[in-house]
């Protein structure tokens, strides 16, 4: 071509053509047109160059020139953006022409169009030239025989091409329309809630990936390539070999709560990420399997919440359980020195109360804790504030040692009422505590009765003191001493503040 | 030794097959744990324990000599008790789970392991020793 073009000039070869060219560049600004062509739509060099080509030509002022204005332009924005020729077999557009009084009139006339892009030196589309037929004789003719015979289709139709002409035109209509539904569906995929991608060929390159994909996998882009190439830490998670299995066999797989780790974030940490999807093989020509169609949506959150859940029951079951068998303890317990139901019923029902006010005092919390002196309170206040002195600093109890804390000064103020300081009018009760060692805490509670009865330590050792000794002892670790002086009773309870072998 | 339906080791006068048997007790509740030492002692049996924590359960598993049986509470305050059953296991003492859950709650590994559910009957707690002992015997 460089030879021929150096050897002709082919500027004048353009122009002699007898075919109608123009240029266009790509903002669809007339470069140039020929003569055959300036001759066809009846305008002069000068009113044309330079001009945006629907500013020349508007199509004029019927209610269909819109219409055919966009068809065009659409042809000549799809080769611009594809680098292809695009045909339009058959366009209306209207033409201005002066009758003899110099007033504007507008013909209607049928066109036939080629838009094929001209590249520049780096390969980028820099103009389109348009070929146009004017046809619209052909076209009439159609219309006339059509009108006489009342048929569209004749053998003169034949004869003339029409039919091949309306058959372009149906082609080139129903290409509009897969086009306007490719783009639709397009749309669909891309703005579609759940994530949707296609993979293409034997190494599942990215072909498309909606935003929701994006979303998915962050930060990175994709289009182009493989997914062992675009997503490395999913290599390992077993999903290639799912995409292999199901390229090669053409099997559906379907994915429910499958766990998936993704970096999301740039240089960040792989996360977890549950999905429910979907793998359909994608068939091409002949059947052929070309690639993989992926769609699903991210179930993390639902997963989570069910685990959550699940625990949060699990953790109830353990807890109700574990309180059912201890009010079988405290049942079976009291049943052994009470014979009698009513006392039996009396005993207990107070030893359930204490078990429950501790409960109400840690729901109040949300079961973060409760403060000593609350508990105290709770499980003497009914001896009266004044015959029971409490002293000592604020001390946050976790749960179970409040729960313990509480059957306990419930058990001592049982006893302080029956046989106790509480027994008789005057006595009172003392109750001191303080926090030592503040860098392994140990909370130390005296508990000294004074203007009771005087005191002869029992024969046999009640439920109340084994409970007090072994649950100090076991449950909170600590140490408890009780000591039947003669002139009240009482006990000196110690334990450690902080352990950190899961007891609560 | 064949097995026999505990009915049967009744009738046979073997309910007497617990009296004198030394049983571990790991139990972090004390009220649960005074629960379990009333009845083993209406069994005759002799309660060694109870501790409250894996640490010392696995320490009593390993050194407590002559041990006949085991009760393990599965949550043990928040820890699993499993390695005091794995040491047990290690001496071949039977071994006896107890949880909110029952047997279902056990991971694969001890399961066929005798359970009981919180809360438990004496005879709920019986017939579990009994069939542990049956079971390590058998």
């Amino acid at each position: 071509m460089r030879q021929l073009a150096n050897t002709m000039d082919l500027g004048a070869a353009f122009d002699a053509s007898p075919n109608a060219y123009v240029l266009l560049n790509t903002d669809l600004v007339i470069a140039g047109a020929n003569t055959a062509y300036l001759e066809l739509v009846n305008a002069k060099r000068e009113q044309i160059i330079g001009r945006p080509m629907f500013e020349a030509f508007d199509s004029g002022p019927s209610d269909e020139a819109p219409e055919n204005v966009r068809q065009v332009r659409d042809s000549i924005l799809h080769a611009i953006k594809t680098g292809q020729r695009d045909h339009l077999a058959i366009v209306r557009f209207s033409i201005p022409f002066e009758d003899p009084t110099g007033a504007v009139i507008y013909e209607d006339r049928f066109w036939s169009a080629t838009h094929t892009p001209i590249r520049d030196e780096t390969g980028k589309v820099a103009l389109v030239l348009q070929h146009t037929t004017d046809i619209t004789e052909i076209e009439s003719l159609r219309h006339q025989v059509g009108a006489v015979t009342g048929e569209t289709s004749t053998a003169l139709d034949a004869a003339l091409g029409g039919g091949v002409l309306a058959r372009a035109q149906q082609v080139q209509q129903s290409n509009r329309k897969l086009e306007i539904e490719r783009r639709k569906l397009n749309d669909l995929f891309m703005q579609a809630p759940g994530f949707v991608a296609v993979l293409g060929g034997p190494d599942h390159v990215f072909e498309l990936a909606n935003s929701a994909y994006g979303q998915l996998i962050g930060h990175r882009e994709v289009l182009g390539k493989s997914v062992r190439e675009a997503m490395p830490e999913v290599v390992d998670q077993g999903f290639i070999d799912l995409l292999d299995h199901v390229y090669t066999t053409g099997e559906t797989y379907e994915g429910r709560e499958s766990l998936l780790q993704l970096q999301r974030r740039r240089g960040g940490d792989l996360e977890d990420v549950y999905l429910n999807f979907i793998y359909q093989p994608i068939l091409g020509e002949e059947g052929r399997i070309v690639g993989v169609f992926v769609q699903g949506h991210e179930v993390t959150e639902t997963v989570k919440a069910d685990q959550r859940q699940r625990l949060m029951i699990d953790e109830l079951n353990h807890r109700v359980k574990n309180t059912l068998a201890t009010v079988q303890s405290i049942a079976m317990q009291t049943a052994r020195t009470h014979e009698d139901p009513a006392s039996f019923a009396e005993t207990f029902q107070s030893r359930l109360m204490a078990l429950s006010h501790t409960h109400n005092l840690l729901t109040r919390s949300h079961w973060e804790g409760a403060d000593l002196r609350d508990v105290l309170q709770h499980e003497t206040l009914a001896h009266g504030a004044h015959r029971v002195i409490l002293n000592g600093p604020s001390v946050a109890l976790p749960p179970a040692m409040a729960v313990s804390l509480g059957m306990i000064f419930h058990e001592l103020a049982t006893n302080a009422a029956k046989y106790g300081a509480l027994s008789t009018g005057d006595g009172r009760v003392f109750v001191d505590w303080s926090v030592q060692d503040l860098t392994n805490r140990k909370l130390v509670i005296f508990w000294r009765e004074q203007g009771g009865p005087s005191v002869t330590e029992p024969s046999r050792r009640g439920f109340g003191s084994r409970l007090i000794e072994r649950n100090v002892r076991h449950d909170l670790a600590g140490e408890a001493k009780l000591v039947y002086a003669s002139d009240g009773f009482n006990a000196e309870i110690s334990l450690p503040l902080d352990r950190g072998d899961g007891h609560e | 030794m064949r097995k026999y339906p505990f009915r049967w080791i009744e009738a046979m006068g073997m309910s007497n097959a617990l009296t004198g048997r030394k049983v571990l007790v790991v139990e972090d509740e004390s009220l649960v744990a005074m629960l379990l030492e009333t009845i083993l002692e209406d069994m005759g049996c002799i309660p060694v324990g109870p501790v409250s924590t894996v640490d010392e359960g696995v320490q009593k598993a390993e050194n407590e000599p002559d041990l006949d049986l085991a009760l393990l509470d599965v949550n043990v305050a928040g820890r699993q008790v499993f390695p005091v059953a794995e040491a047990l296991a290690r001496r071949g003492i039977p071994m006896v789970f107890s949880t909110g859950y029952g047997e279902a709650g056990l991971p694969p590994e001890w399961r066929g392991v005798p359970a009981i559910q919180k809360p438990f009957s004496e005879a709920a707690v019986r017939d579990a020793m009994l069939g542990a002992l049956n079971v390590a015997r058998a």
